[in-house]
C-alpha cells in the first residue's frame, strides 16, 4: 500500500471526526453559562426557616438527579426505596417544586465510571456526592466537572447550609478562590486506623490493654502460642494490601508526623505537630525508625502471624473471620471497631460473655491523631446541571430539614426505623435488614448532620463514647484542609514514588525482605535509594514551595 | 439444499474409501494415533480437573474454603453460593438477554464478516489491499478509553442502550483476516467458473462460496458467540445502574466485584459487609457462566467435516 | 447446482479481456464486491476511526468543559511517568518476550493438537475431548489466579501437600521470581490451546480431501502426509496468524498477569509487564490522558514491528502478507 494513500485517508478520517467532535463539544454546557444569580434574590436572603425566598422562581417542576456510589436496590428493596422517595418527593414538591432521583454508580469499577459519567457533561446528574480522599473531588473540581458555587448562590438557595458551615470550613472547600464543595462537616466519625483486638485474650496474655506496638507483639506472642486452643485459623489473615497503613501507623506512633491527604495512596508527605509547614517524609528521612519497624515486622513474620504467601493472598475475609472468632485482630479504623465491638447478631464472638474487643489506635503512645478532613464527604453541583439553583435547594432540605433528613437517611418511621424510650434508633417489629435498610440505599455520605442524627441503639455506646472522648481529647484538627496541591508538574514523580514505595514497603511491612537476601538495614536503605531515584526530593521541594506560598 | 445432499454423498464415498484404507494401517498411523490419544487425553484431563475443582468448591462452605483451600469433594456441602447467585431471579433475565445478544450478534457479524472476507480475497478486486489495510490498521491504533466513551455517549447516544454492547462486538480485524484466510483455501477457479456461467458476485458468493465455507463459518461463529457470551467490558462502560437487566457475565462479575471493591476502598467503612460467601460465589459464577455454552461446541463441530472437495462442487 | 443460472449479467465475457478501464468503470464493475465490504467499512469507520482523533487526549491536560480538542496542550507530559520510571525498557522487554513465547509456543501446540485430532478417527472422542479443551477458556482470569494460588502456595498448596507427604522440602514459588516465566507460559498454554487449535482444525478440514487421498495413494505414510501435505497447506494460516499477533506484541495480557502474580513485588523482576505497571502507578491517580499515552506508545511500537515484518514477508512471499 502506498504511503500517500494512507496519509490521505488518515487526514480524511481525522477531518471527518473532528467535525463531529467539535459539534459534540459545543453541545456541552458552556462554562460561561453558569447560572446567573438573580441579584435581587441575594438581598432577600433571610434567616427565617423558609427554604426558598419568595421571589425565587420555582414555577417549573424539575427533577434533580443525585449521583452516588453504590448498587441500585432491586425487587422488594427497590419498592421500599420508592415508597420513601415518593413521600420525600411530595415534601420536596411542596417546598421547592422539585423531585429527587438517585443516579447510582455501581461499585464495580466505580472510580472509572464515576469519572466517565462526570466527563459526559450532558446534564444527566445535578447533585454529586464526592470526597477529597476517595472520590477525586479536587481533580474533578480542577477539570471543570463541578460548578463554582458563589456565596450569593449559597445564601440564596442553600441558606441553612450556608449558615451552618463556618467560614473557615468554606475556605477549605475552595480551589482558586471558588467554592466547589459543600462539606459534611458536622458529623462525628473517626477514620484513624489501628488494630482491633480481643481484650479478653490480651488479659490472658497478661496485658491490661494493648496500647503500644510492643503490647501488640506480646499479644501476638500469646495468640500464636495458643492458636489451636483459641480455635484460630491464623492470628491475622492479612491480604497483603495493608503494608501502607501499618507503616504509617508505626510512623504515627513513633513521631509527631501529620500527613497530607489525597496526594497519593500512600500518604508519604506531611509536616509535624511541632513544625507543621515544613515538609518531611519520615519513611525516607528517619532510617533508624524504619529499621526498628522492619525488624519488628520480621519478628511478626517469623511468628507466623499471617500466611507465608501473604503477598499473594486474595481470598482472605479477615473481618468476617474476626466476627466469628477465627482470627485475633483486624486492622482498620475506629468506625469499623464501633461495629465490631458491638454485640450484634453478626458478631458471634459475643456469645462468649467474656469476649470484648479493644482498639489500639496508631499514635496512641504519643497521642498523635488528627481529625478527619471535612471534605472526606461533600456534595458538589454538576457544572452541566440544568437546574443548579433547585439542586441546591433540594440539598439544603435533605441536609437540614428534620423531616426530609429522617426520610432520606432512615426511611419511613415505623417501617424502617423507630425511636425507643431512650431516644435511640431501633429497628421496628418485622424489620427486614435486606429490604428496609434505606440508609444502605440512599448512600448519603455527603451531608449527614449530627444535629439531626439519631443514635443507633444496637451500638455499644458504653465502649464507643469513652473512645470518642479519648480521641477527641488527643486529636488536633487537620491542618492542611485548604492546601490543594498543584501536582500537574510532579504527578509523574508521585506515580513512580508510589510504585517503588509500595514495592519496597510490602517487603518491609510483611518482613519478607529476607526472601530477597536483605537485612533490615539493607531493605530500609534500598527504600531510601529507590525513593531518591524516583525523585522524592523533587516532589518534596515542589510541595514545600507551594506550602510556603500558602502558609508563609 | 441440493448441494448439501451432493456433498453428503461425496462425504460418504470418501469415508468408505478411507475406511477401506484403514484396514492396512501403517506403523506410522498407529504411532500418530497413539500419540494423539495419549496427548489429547492428557490435555483434556488437565482442562477438566480444575473445572471439577471449581464445581466442588462452589458447593463448599466458605469457612472451609478459607482455611483449607479449594475442594474436589465438598467437605461441608452447601448451596448458599448458588442461592446468592440466583438471588431474586434476575439472573435468568440476564441469561435470556445474553442468549439474544449472542444469537443476533453472531448472525449479523458472521454475515458481514463472510461477505467482507470473500470480497477481500478476490484476486481481481482492485480495492482489496486498501480495504484490508483500512481494517487491519484499527487493530493497531485505538484512541483509548475517554475518546471512545465520549463518542459513544455524546455523539451516538448509546448510553444505557443494548446496542452499545451488540455493535462493538460484531466484528474485529482479527476475525475478518481469519475469514479472508479461510476463503483463500477455496480455489479462485470456482468464482471464475461461476462468472463464466453468468452468475453475479453476490450469487457466486451465496451459492458457490458459502457452502464451502462451513468450517470457517463454524469457527468464526464460535468465536463471535464466545465473545458475546463472555462480554462484560462494554456493559460495564455503557450500561448504567438504570438498566435493570444486564448481560450474564457482567451480572456475575458485578456480584463478586462490588464486595471486592468495597473491601479495598475507603467506602468500605460505610457498608456493613456481612458474611458473603465470596470465594464459593466466584466458583458458582464460573459454573453458571459456562452452563449452556459448552453445548455449543459439539453443535458447531459437526460442520468441521473434512474433505469438501473442489470436485464435489464442479461435479 | 451449476444449473442455477441467474439473470444478473454484469459478469459478462468482457471481464476476462485485459482492457484498460477508467477508474469509474472499475468502480462500477466491482460495485457488488464493494457493497459487500460497505458494512464492515462503516463499522470500522464509526467504532474505530471516529474515536481515533481523540488520541489527542494523550497530549493535553484534559478539562471536561473544554473537551479533548480545547484542552491545553502539554506536549509529552503524559508520557513522562513511564519514561521517568526508568523501567520502560525492562517492561517492554518482559511484555515482548512473554508475548513471543505465548505466540510461538501457543501456535505450535495448537497446530500439534489440531493435527493429532485430525488423525484420530473416533468422532465421539473428538467431540468430548474438544469440548473439554474449551473449558479453561470459560474460567475467568480471577479464578485462574485463585486456582494457581491453591495449587502452589506454601502453607496449604496442593503441590506442597504432596511434597510434604513424601517428606520433601516445601517449595515457595511465590518468593522466587525465576520460576514464573515457565509457569506463566504453562498457564497460558493450558488456557488458550483449546481455543487456538480450532482455527487450525478448521483449516485442516478445509483442505481439499482429494489432495490428501492422492498422497495416500502415492504411498505416503502418516508422517509424510503431515509433513508434505498438511503443514504446507497450513502455512498461509500460520504466517497470517503470527503476523497478526505481532501487532499486539507490545500489549500484555493484563488479566492473566494481574490475577496470577497479583501485587507481589518479590516477583516483579520477571513478571511485570507494561499493563500491570501502568495499572499500579495510575490506580491512585485516575487519569484518562496517561492511559491513552501508554496505549499510543504500544500502538506505535507495534505498528513499526508489523510494518517491518510485513515488508519482509512481502519480499519473500507476497501472497502471505497482511496488506
Amino acid at each position: 500500500m502506498n504511503k500517500k494513500l494512507i496519509a490521505a485517508f488518515l487526514a480524511a478520517v481525522t477531518a471527518a471526526s473532528m467535525l463531529t467532535g467539535c459539534g459534540g463539544g459545543e453541545a456541552l454546557a458552556d462554562p460561561a453559562a453558569a447560572p446567573t444569580t438573580d441579584e435581587a434574590a441575594t438581598e432577600a436572603t433571610g434567616d427565617d426557616s423558609a427554604p426558598a425566598a419568595a421571589d425565587i422562581d420555582t414555577s417549573e417542576h424539575v427533577v434533580i438527579n443525585y449521583m452516588t456510589t453504590g448498587d441500585p436496590p432491586e425487587g422488594e428493596a427497590k419498592k421500599n426505596l420508592d415508597a420513601m422517595l415518593e413521600k420525600l418527593n411530595g415534601i420536596l414538591t411542596d417546598k421547592v417544586n422539585a423531585e429527587l432521583q438517585i443516579y447510582y454508580i455501581p461499585w464495580t469499577d466505580y472510580l472509572s465510571n464515576y469519572n466517565l459519567t462526570l466527563a459526559q457533561m450532558d446534564g444527566s446528574v445535578d447533585l454529586i456526592g464526592t470526597a477529597s480522599d476517595w472520590l477525586d473531588a479536587w481533580p474533578n473540581a480542577k477539570d471543570g466537572a463541578f460548578l463554582e458555587l458563589s456565596e450569593e448562590m449559597l445564601q440564596t438557595y442553600a441558606p441553612k447550609t450556608w449558615e451552618s458551615v463556618p467560614k473557615e470550613h468554606w475556605d477549605l472547600c475552595k480551589y482558586n478562590g471558588e467554592i466547589y464543595l459543600m462539606p459534611e462537616d458536622n458529623y462525628a466519625q473517626w477514620t484513624n486506623h489501628g488494630y482491633i483486638y480481643r481484650e479478653d485474650w490480651a488479659k490472658a496474655a497478661g496485658l491490661d490493654k494493648v496500647d503500644s506496638w510492643e503490647d501488640l507483639t506480646a499479644y501476638f506472642q500469646y495468640v500464636t502460642e495458643h492458636q489451636s486452643d483459641l480455635g484460630l485459623n491464623l492470628a491475622w489473615d492479612s491480604d497483603g494490601t495493608q503494608y501502607g497503613q501499618m507503616a504509617s501507623g508505626w510512623v504515627s506512633s513513633h513521631s509527631d508526623f501529620i500527613s497530607i491527604d489525597g496526594l497519593a495512596a500512600n500518604a508519604l508527605w506531611g509536616g509535624t505537630k511541632a513544625d507543621p509547614y515544613t515538609i518531611v517524609v519520615p519513611q525516607y528521612d528517619d532510617q533508624e525508625m524504619m529499621v526498628a519497624y522492619a525488624k519488628e515486622m520480621a519478628k511478626w513474620d517469623d511468628m507466623g502471624i499471617w500466611s507465608t504467601d501473604v503477598l499473594n493472598k486474595t481470598t482472605s475475609a479477615n473481618r468476617d473471620d474476626y466476627r466469628i472468632g477465627k482470627v485475633a485482630v483486624e486492622q482498620h479504623h475506629t468506625q469499623t471497631w464501633t461495629d465490631l465491638c458491638s454485640h450484634t447478631d453478626n458478631n458471634t464472638i459475643y456469645t462468649d460473655p467474656n469476649a470484648e474487643s479493644g482498639f489500639f489506635w496508631f499514635g496512641e503512645e504519643n497521642g498523635n491523631v488528627v481529625r478527619l478532613n471535612i471534605t472526606h464527604g461533600a456534595m458538589a453541583v454538576s457544572a452541566a446541571s440544568a437546574n443548579p439553583e433547585r439542586a441546591l435547594m433540594v440539598y439544603d432540605l435533605i441536609r437540614n430539614d428534620k423531616e426530609c433528613y429522617d426520610l432520606f437517611n432512615y426511611g419511613i418511621q415505623g417501617v424502617s426505623w423507630d425511636v425507643n424510650d431512650e431516644g435511640l434508633r431501633i429497628q421496628p417489629e418485622g424489620y427486614n435488614p435486606d429490604t428496609q435498610n434505606i440508609n444502605g440505599m440512599t448512600n448519603y455520605w455527603w451531608g449527614r448532620n449530627d444535629d439531626l442524627e439519631i443514635k443507633d441503639a444496637s451500638r455499644n455506646w458504653d465502649a464507643i463514647d469513652p473512645m470518642y472522648e479519648e480521641l477527641d481529647a488527643a486529636a488536633i484538627d487537620y491542618p492542611y484542609g485548604q492546601f490543594v496541591p498543584d501536582v500537574d508538574e510532579i504527578q509523574s514523580y508521585i506515580d513512580n514514588i508510589n510504585e517503588v514505595y509500595t514495592n519496597d514497603m510490602k517487603l518491609i511491612s510483611y518482613g519478607k525482605y529476607d526472601d530477597k537476601g536483605m537485612t533490615a538495614e539493607e531493605a530500609v536503605q534500598k527504600l531510601h535509594d529507590d525513593l531518591k531515584a524516583a525523585g522524592i526530593e523533587t516532589v518534596t521541594a515542589a510541595l514545600q514551595e507551594q506550602f510556603d506560598a500558602l502558609y508563609k | 439444499m441440493s448441494n448439501t445432499r451432493a456433498e453428503r454423498k461425496q462425504q460418504a464415498k470418501l469415508e468408505a474409501e478411507s475406511s477401506a484404507a484403514k484396514v492396512k494401517l501403517g506403523a506410522s498411523d498407529i504411532i500418530i494415533r497413539t500419540i494423539g490419544y495419549v496427548l489429547v487425553t492428557f490435555y483434556a484431563l488437565c482442562c477438566v480437573f480444575p473445572f471439577l475443582l471449581i464445581i466442588g468448591t462452589s458447593f463448599t462452605n466458605e469457612q472451609v474454603i478459607r482455611s483449607e483451600g479449594v475442594q474436589l469433594i465438598p467437605k461441608d456441602f452447601t448451596t448458599k453460593a448458588y442461592q446468592m447467585v440466583i438471588g431474586g431471579g434476575t439472573i435468568w433475565k440476564s441469561y435470556a438477554l445474553t442468549i439474544t445478544l449472542t444469537v443476533v450478534g453472531t448472525f449479523l457479524g458472521l454475515a458481514i464478516i463472510a461477505m467482507t472476507g470473500y470480497a477481500l480475497q478476490r484476486k481481481d478486486y482492485p480495492y482489496r489491499n486498501v480495504i484490508s489495510f483500512y481494517i487491519y490498521f484499527t487493530s493497531l491504533f485505538s484512541a483509548g478509553l475517554a475518546p471512545y466513551y465520549l463518542l459513544m455517549v455524546q455523539t451516538y447516544h448509546l448510553k444505557d442502550n443494548y446496542l452499545a454492547v451488540l455493535l462493538p462486538l460484531m466484528m474485529s480485524p482479527w476475525l475478518i483476516i481469519l475469514m479472508k484466510n479461510f476463503v483463500k483455501q477455496i480455489p479462485h477457479e470456482i468464482t471464475e467458473a461461476g462468472k463464466i456461467d453468468g452468475a453475479g458476485d453476490m450469487t457466486v458468493f451465496i451459492y458457490l462460496i458459502l457452502p464451502m465455507l462451513k468450517p470457517a463459518l463454524a469457527t468464526i461463529g464460535l468465536f463471535l458467540a464466545l465473545g458475546y457470551w463472555n462480554e462484560w467490558y462494554q456493559s460495564s462502560l455503557f450500561l448504567s445502574a438504570k438498566v435493570a437487566v444486564k448481560p450474564l457475565q457482567y451480572t456475575l462479575y458485578e456480584l463478586v466485584n462490588k464486595i471486592q471493591a468495597l473491601k479495598n476502598s475507603v467506602a468500605g467503612q460505610y457498608i456493613a459487609l456481612d458474611d458473603f460467601p465470596q470465594e464459593s460465589v466466584k466458583m458458582a459464577n464460573a459454573v453458571m457462566a459456562t452452563g449452556p455454552i459448552v453445548l455449543l461446541y459439539p453443535f458447531v463441530q459437526k460442520y468441521f467435516i473434512g474433505g469438501i472437495t473442489v470436485g464435489a462442487v464442479k461435479g | 447446482m451449476t444449473k442455477r443460472k441467474t439473470t444478473v449479467v454484469e459478469g459478462s465475457p468482457e471481464s476476462f479481456s485485459p482492457k484498460k478501464r477508467t477508474w469509474y468503470q472499475t468502480f462500477w464493475r466491482y460495485r457488488i464486491l464493494t457493497l459487500m465490504c460497505v458494512p464492515a467499512i462503516l463499522f470500522f469507520f464509526f467504532f474505530s476511526y471516529m474515536p481515533m482523533p481523540g488520541i489527542w487526549v494523550a497530549f493535553v491536560d484534559y478539562k471536561y468543559r473544554k473537551g479533548i480538542f480545547g484542552s491545553p496542550f502539554v506536549g509529552l507530559r503524559n508520557f513522562e511517568f513511564l519514561q521517568q520510571s526508568g523501567k520502560l525498557f525492562s517492561l517492554t522487554r518482559n511484555t515482548v518476550l512473554y508475548n513471543l513465547a505465548f505466540i510461538l509456543l501457543g501456535n505450535l501446540l495448537a497446530i500439534i493438537v489440531a493435527i493429532l485430532l485430525n488423525e484420530i478417527q473416533s468422532r465421539w472422542f473428538k467431540k468430548v475431548s474438544q469440548t473439554l479443551m474449551f473449558l479453561p477458556y470459560f474460567i475467568s482470569q480471577v479464578l485462574v489466579g485463585i486456582l494457581v494460588f491453591n495449587l502452589l502456595n506454601y502453607d496449604t498448596g496442593f503441590v506442597n501437600e504432596v511434597i510434604r507427604h513424601f517428606g520433601g522440602e516445601p517449595w515457595q514459588p511465590y518468593a522466587d521470581p525465576h520460576v514464573w516465566p515457565v509457569l506463566m507460559v504453562i498457564i497460558y498454554l493450558w488456557q488458550q490451546t483449546g481455543y487456538n487449535s480450532v482455527v487450525y482444525f478448521a483449516s485442516i478440514c478445509g483442505i481439499d480431501a482429494e489432495i490428501i487421498e492422492a498422497a495416500k495413494v502415492d504411498g505416503a505414510n502418516a508422517f509424510q502426509k503431515i509433513r508434505y501435505v498438511i503443514l504446507p497447506m497450513l502455512k498461509p494460516t500460520i504466517v497470517i496468524l503470527l503476523l497478526f499477533a505481532l501487532g499486539g506484541i507490545v500489549r500484555g495480557n493484563f488479566g492473566l498477569f494481574y490475577n496470577v502474580i497479583g501485587q507481589n513485588p518479590l516477583l516483579y523482576e520477571t513478571t511485570d509487564i507494561i499493563e500491570t505497571y501502568v495499572y499500579r502507578s495510575t490506580v491512585s491517580d485516575f487519569n484518562f490522558s496517561s492511559a491513552s499515552a501508554v496505549g499510543l506508545y504500544q500502538s506505535v511500537v507495534g505498528f513499526i514491528i508489523v510494518l517491518c515484518a510485513n515488508g519482509i514477508i512481502k519480499k519473500i512471499e507476497p501472497d502471505y502478507s497482511l496488506f
